[in-house]
């Protein structure tokens, strides 16, 4: 499903070039949860921002199913990944000003796919996460444990082939972060949906099958969980 | 996607009420004053263009050469209407018009008609006046034949019919026949009257031979062209007619004229010949130009706010580009929001123009609109305007916020910081230069209005109580009875007194060289008692004396003006030269010095004056302030006695002078209000832009206070920022204030002095306003407490 070859970014400060990423090659294949762990700036985030083609390095391959991203015009690219990655964020990044339901919809507005249709993608996943009684609640009125699940729910509205999670439980109890990662097992058992998070905790990562350990912009190690 | 769209902006608006809400006002009501000014242009444009011939339609004026100066009249003589459609296959008619006040009575009813007009036959055929009741074509045939409008038909018969009765025309005991109603005519229009009397009334009745009078001026003649006439050609054969028709007089008298043909259209905004009752093309542009000024202090405001609040807008810009929205679906949601808002204020504009625009009326002095709904293509140009506002403002705006990227926006903090701070320094610039250039030009203009009201104007125009005896045969037995009375200080009869009109007479005066040199002078018509009662100052000679007999006939006396005209370098010189004028003969006796008998828009001109009772109508009655009331009254008593005909009138002489610079004080008015409106909505964009930049420094100012930094260093420091920019304003505006403002003085003869104090005055102004919309806003962030500031970050 991913093939990034050779990819590497870094910025310039003054004459001296700091790398944020350096030559990673990585291969995913659909139906794999992969978490990746690593410390404060050692690239996690950036590699799960170039996966989710919202930034571009430095130099590199990234082949997404089967196709030369970096060959793709800006409009079709942007249309690959909006057919086939959902986003998940440790600050849950909803809109404020619209509500539950709202914001699960934005997906399918930007898919141009008819309001009825809308209307029953967005209740079926609803019905899902349970929380039917919350459709017409605006973000701030909710815990977070139920923003991030509004935010999966919106991330999966689109039915994504992959989701990226930056951080997905970061600012959540440790009871509402076991939640969710319960949610992503089940989603990549009993969906197939191919999750790469981005993660500080041991715990969380090793709901992983392939844990892949960045220092520095490298790879330094990847465990397999059995 | 619309839905969504919709309910995010209105979300969007209502959560910051106060941003909207500055957006909103400032929009609604630059747009107000746009459409204000916007119908009062639309309708000085109007003027004439309701007849459906106007094109075709042109005014004949006249150049008149004469030894000394060249006259710039406002219609030939009257002899060239009546000549020249004999003369020329491409005419199809010519009318002539002159203004009248007769006095008209039906029975018990009677009234002076200040706006009477006389009128050749073709008056139906050349212009669009309906006629309601009567015969077009043959309506103003006869003599004595009368078409009132509607209004004043109805002063006389009620709801009768007027057609078929008749009037007495009193003053000369005649009796009219009413050949016809009229509509009242359109406000647009140069042509205005109550009451259209025949021409031949006088050409046959009052004045007979005035058709063949070719020296005599003092009538507006319109003329209607053939379709597809070149204008320039019939023009060029104009010099040929009169030297055919006309040619020995023209030698005989040494004034030649020349004929020149305006279109009605541009009659009356362009023409510089229609004296004080026209308009002016300058206030024209000069007001189309401010409305477009406030409509972009307007839009700055509404670019300054949303870039700088742009920073709220970026988490959501991230969030949708993450979730699969395009760069332009975002700009069109954001320009969608702009235009939204702008339909709001659309929406506000329309109730609020309703509700201003009687008072507006008002304020021009004329009924500009009668209603914003009756104009309903007017309304959807505004609703077109709205929508393009809405879309220029906001572009800018929508480009930079669409044009985030996701990865920067979402990573936790994000600052505009310094992004589009240059452009909105920029803009308040620009929006304080135009404030700034009007609050200069308003002191100029009100500056000038003061200095022409307060001017010494070399006459007493104090408790002078003017009455228009209209030429009465008992006129000077009404003279004697007031002179004697209490209260009554001194009374003096004349032709004219300052500030109205006069006539113009063909006159020879001996100059310096001794030769008889001919000009056209204006003249007054005076008794004994006029100079001494004006204060007017004699320089050299004498005033008209009862000791001397010839002073009724064959004594004048000149201006300073008109003695320089003839040569002379001191008014001593002067005495005792020889004059020939309207058939009299005699000396000059006495110069007086230059009294404005005009306007300050005007230069003084040469001026002289002559003893003749039958030419002075004008009774001024010098009275004094004590029991004014009751001495009016008495006076009132003594005019019924004698001239019960004639309905009591009068006006004070102060009032009636400064009455020429009404549309000046209509324009200073208009001028102030606009200007205040800009400067209005400037600040309001100020106080926006301050309350957000307070609000994104909170922190620092914490950080400040904590280290030590005192209310009012912070208050400096956040003030100080915004006086910069004024003071840029304010250097960038002042030269070009300098420019326009020198140019606009250029239109009068007697003017201030634009001093530096004008600009020091109105860069107090604008920094004090500045500073005030600033330190409210500043003054609440230094005093909160750092703690709370500092917490929440």
């Amino acid at each position: 499903m991913i093939k990034i070859a050779h990819l590497s970014k870094w910025i310039n400060i003054g004459n001296i070039r700091n790398f944020i990423l350096k030559d990673i090659n990585l291969n995913i294949a659909e139906g794999e949860f992969i978490s990746i762990m690593g410390p404060s700036g050692s690239g996690k985030s950036t590699l799960l921002n170039i996966i989710g083609m919202l930034d571009n390095p430095s130099e590199g391959e990234y082949q997404f199913f089967e196709t030369e991203v970096y060959k793709l015009k800006e409009k079709q690219r942007s249309n690959l990944y909006k057919t086939h990655i959902g986003f998940v964020f440790q600050a849950y990044h909803l809109i404020d000003e619209l509500t539950v339901y709202e914001n699960i919809e934005t997906p399918l507005i930007y898919q141009d796919i008819k309001s009825s249709e809308r209307r029953a993608i967005v209740a079926d996943i609803l019905d899902r996460f349970q929380m039917v009684g919350k459709k017409d609640l605006f973000p701030t009125q909710l815990s977070g444990g139920q923003q991030q699940l509004v935010g999966i729910a919106r991330a999966l509205v689109a039915k994504p082939k992959l989701i990226l999670a930056d951080e997905p439980t970061g600012n959540l109890n440790s009871k509402q972060g076991e939640e969710i990662m319960e949610l992503f097992t089940k989603l990549n058992q009993q969906d197939g949906v191919t999750i790469i998070q981005v993660t500080h905790a041991e715990k969380n990562a090793g709901y992983g099958k392939r844990i892949i350990h960045l220092l520095d912009g490298r790879i330094e190690k990847t465990e397999t969980n059995k | 996607m619309l839905k969504n769209y919709f309910k995010i902006a209105f979300r969007n608006l209502w959560r910051h009420r106060v941003f909207s809400f500055i957006n909103v006002i400032g929009l609604t009501i630059s747009m107000t004053a746009c459409f204000l000014i916007f119908l009062y242009v639309h309708f000085e444009l109007s003027y004439d263009s309701f007849h459906s011939k106007a094109d075709r339609i042109y005014r004949v004026v006249t150049d008149l050469k004469t030894p000394s100066e060249m006259l710039h009249t406002g219609g030939p003589s009257w002899a060239v209407g009546p000549h020249i459609v004999q003369e020329f296959p491409q005419l199809e008619a010519a009318v002539r018009t002159t203004g009248d006040e007769l006095l008209v009575r039906k029975g018990n009813v009677k009234y002076q008609e200040l706006n009477s007009l006389y009128a050749d036959s073709a008056f139906f055929k050349v212009f669009d006046f309906k006629l309601l009741k009567g015969d077009p074509a043959t309506a103003l045939n006869e003599p004595l034949s009368i078409v009132f409008s509607q209004s004043a038909a109805k002063k006389y018969f009620g709801d009768q019919d007027p057609v078929g009765q008749t009037v007495l025309l009193t003053g000369d005991g005649l009796t009219a026949k009413i050949t016809g109603l009229m509509e009242d005519m359109p406000e647009n229009s140069l042509i205005k009257a109550d009451m259209l009397v025949s021409m031949t009334t006088l050409t046959r009745k009052f004045n007979p031979g005035l058709d063949d009078q070719w020296g005599n001026y003092g009538n507006s003649t319109y003329i209607l062209v053939k379709p597809g006439t070149r204008i320039s050609a019939l023009q060029a054969q104009f010099p040929a007619f009169l030297e055919r028709r006309n040619g020995d007089e023209m030698k005989r008298l040494n004034m030649y004229p020349t004929l020149l043909l305006e279109p009605l259209k541009d009659v009356y905004l362009r023409s510089t010949r229609n004296g004080n009752n026209t308009g002016n093309i300058n206030n024209v542009y000069i007001f189309s130009l401010v409305a477009v000024f406030i409509l972009l202090i307007a839009c700055f405001n509404f670019v300054n706010l949303t870039t700088a609040r742009s920073a709220e807008r970026a988490k959501e810009v991230g969030i949708r580009k993450v979730v699969g929205a395009m760069k332009a679906q975002l700009t069109a949601q954001f320009i969608g929001e702009s235009v939204l808002l702008c339909v709001i204020a659309f929406l506000f504009t329309l109730g609020i123009t309703a509700l201003l625009l009687p008072s507006f009326n008002q304020l021009a002095g004329k009924i500009i609109s009668t209603g914003v709904f009756q104009n309903g293509h007017f309304i959807l140009l505004l609703l077109l305007a709205a929508l393009g506002i809405g879309l220029l403002a906001g572009l800018y705006p929508a480009l930079v916020l669409s044009s985030f990227k996701p990865v920067s926006v979402l990573k936790g903090r994000f600052s505009t910081g310094s992004r589009g701070v240059l452009l909105r320094k920029g803009l308040v610039v620009s929006q304080f230069t135009i404030s700034i250039t009007l609050i200069i030009a308003t002191i100029i203009v009100y500056n000038q209005m003061n200095f022409m009201r307060n001017q010494d104007l070399g006459f007493n125009k104090d408790q002078m109580m003017v009455i228009n005896t209209n030429s009465d045969p008992a006129k000077e037995a009404f003279r004697n009875a007031v002179s004697g009375m209490a209260g009554v200080k001194s009374v003096a009869m004349s032709s004219s007194v300052p500030g109205g009109g006069n006539p113009g007479a063909y006159s020879m005066i001996q100059n310096k060289k001794g030769e008889m040199q001919i000009a056209n002078l204006d003249l007054y018509f005076v008794d004994f008692d006029y100079i001494p009662q004006y204060h007017l100052k004699l320089l050299a000679g004498r005033a008209f004396s009862r000791d001397f007999q010839t002073d009724t006939t064959q004594a004048m006396i000149l201006n300073e003006a008109a003695i320089k005209l003839f040569g002379y370098s001191s008014p001593k010189e002067a005495i005792g030269r020889r004059f020939s004028q309207w058939g009299r003969e005699g000396m000059i006796i006495g110069v007086m010095k230059d009294f404005h008998f005009r306007s300050l828009q005007q230069e003084i001109k040469p001026l002289s004056m002559r003893i003749e009772p039958n030419g002075c109508n004008l009774i001024s009655i010098n009275i004094s302030a004590k029991n004014l009331p009751a001495t009016i009254s008495d006076i009132e008593k003594k005019w019924n006695a004698l001239i019960p005909a004639r309905p009591f009138s009068y006006f004070f002489l102060d009032d009636f002078f400064d009455k020429q610079y009404r549309s000046e004080e209509r324009f200073g008015k208009l001028f102030l209000n606009f200007a205040a409106l800009a400067v209005l909505i400037s600040c309001l964009g100020l106080l926006g832009l301050a309350s957000y930049s307070t609000m994104q420094r909170t922190r620092e100012i914490g950080i400040r206070k904590v280290l030590g930094a005192s209310v009012t260093n912070i208050v400096n420091l956040l003030s100080g920022e915004f006086l910069k920019l004024v003071a840029i304003a304010i250097i960038i505006a002042s030269p070009i204030a300098w420019f326009a403002m020198h140019s606009w003085l250029q239109d009068f003869a007697y003017r201030i002095h634009i001093s530096l104090e004008i600009f020091i005055t109105a860069a107090i102004l604008a920094a004090l306003i500045a500073l005030l919309t600033v330190s409210f806003q500043a003054i609440k962030a230094a005093v909160a407490n750092p703690v709370n500031s500092l917490r929440t970050e």
